[in-house]
């Protein structure tokens, strides 16, 4: 082990040991953050509830939504849909609210006590947060489909991808060590 | 965290741990239950987190053979439903001339949940017996793992995007079968796996090592 170092901008101090990134020099663009979780909140409402594509098969028209694939999974196999529901929908959209109310916290400089669990569950959804895995699934299931019908792409999908971006950059941002350096006032 | 830290030395005999929630150091001594930064339960190295893993390691390699095994997906066609496996299905990936999106399916749905038992479980058995194995090795087997490993849900949301897609056309429909459930738990539980093991347990059985 080491003190931990004082590290000037755009530095990044890794363990001598293993080479796994210790942490670092960056210090969190909150507003930046606080904009991002904004508008991914915002964003999210169309991007699950519009339609991603419209099949046309047989003559038949199909709009399909995130949503509405992942609610109809729950009459034949509750397991899967909780699992898809929890990573494409509840994680994303609760990863942004976790982020904006900490953000907002640090901006306003107040200090809740529910600043603590919300940190904590910040940690954990980042892992279960999996939007650019449902992005590749909907390229995979394109290509599954396209054997079968035509497909029209829909403005949800627009909504998905961009809502996935702002997802990924807010993460990018996100520093843990800074929220809670914040939180226990040092 | 008063005394200055000696590089070189390892934190436990220095007497500080890490909190892995907040990244923050205290002293072990007085600090044996909770760190004192943010209130999470805390210990030197993550408890029973050998035990866990096996536990959830059981568990994946019991359902993956269900998972493999029955059908995942059923295509009902003019009343009649035919069943594909997750095999079955790259395969006629692969025969429909699409071999790229057969290969994601394959390392994603096949590849991956398998390479991740063997990995976490040759991790696990050379920390708990002390194998002298390349640690550096071992942690790049697990980082692998560990990014790797939410890829395997893939194949789920592909299931919900099909159901979805082919649900009010009465001439075509998809159902998820047995398979489906059974992969969701052998993807759920390894990616817990992965989390439990405490990667500083590889270091411990190679102490001498740099």
């Amino acid at each position: 082990m080491s003190e931990r170092p004082a590290l000037t901008k755009g530095y990044v101090a890794k363990c001598s040991r293993c080479q796994h990134t210790l942490y670092k020099a960056k210090v969190a663009n909150v507003k930046k953050i606080l904009a991002l979780a904004l508008s991914a909140l915002l964003l999210a409402v169309p991007a699950f509830s519009f339609s991603l594509v419209s099949v046309h098969l047989l003559g038949v028209t199909e709009q399909t939504s995130l949503l509405q694939g992942a609610l109809l999974l729950i009459g034949f196999a509750p397991i899967v849909a909780l699992v898809v529901i929890f990573c494409a929908v509840v994680a994303p959209v609760l990863l942004a609210a976790c982020m904006c109310f900490s953000s907002a916290c640090v901006v306003l400089n107040k200090r809740p006590r529910l600043l603590n669990p919300v940190l904590k569950l910040t940690s954990v959804l980042i892992h279960w947060s999996m939007l650019e895995v449902y992005i590749v699934s909907f390229m995979v299931a394109l290509f599954k489909l396209s054997s079968y019908a035509d497909i029209y792409y829909d403005s949800g999908l627009f909504f998905l991808v961009a809502l996935l971006i702002l997802n990924m950059s807010m993460i990018c941002e996100y520093s843990n060590a800074y929220y809670w350096s914040f939180l226990t006032n040092e | 965290m008063n005394k200055p830290l000696k590089s070189g030395l390892s934190a436990i005999q220095q007497d500080t741990q890490l909190c892995k929630e907040c990244d923050r150091s205290s002293t072990i001594s007085q600090h044996k239950t909770h760190c004192p930064h943010c209130g999470t339960p805390i210990s030197v190295r993550t408890k029973h987190s050998i035990q866990k893993t096996w536990a959830l390691l059981c568990i994946a390699f019991i359902f993956i053979f269900p998972a493999n095994i029955y059908p995942i997906t059923f295509l009902v066609k003019n009343n009649e439903a035919y069943p594909d496996t997750i095999f079955s299905g790259i395969m006629t990936l692969v025969s429909t001339g699409m071999p790229g999106i057969a290969l994601i399916v394959f390392v994603a749905s096949m590849l991956v949940p398998v390479l991740k038992i063997i990995a976490l479980a040759v991790i696990s058995l050379a920390a708990h017996f002390k194998w002298k194995m390349n640690p550096k090795r071992q942690l790049l087997a697990y980082t692998i793992v560990d990014w790797i490993g939410r890829w395997s849900i893939l194949d789920l949301f592909v299931i919900s995007i099909m159901m979805a897609v082919f649900d009010k056309g009465n001439l075509l429909s998809v159902y998820p079968g047995i398979a489906a459930t059974s992969f969701t738990v052998v993807v759920i539980t390894t990616l817990f796996a992965a989390q439990s093991f405490d990667t500083r347990l590889i270091w411990d059985a190679n102490l001498d090592a740099n």
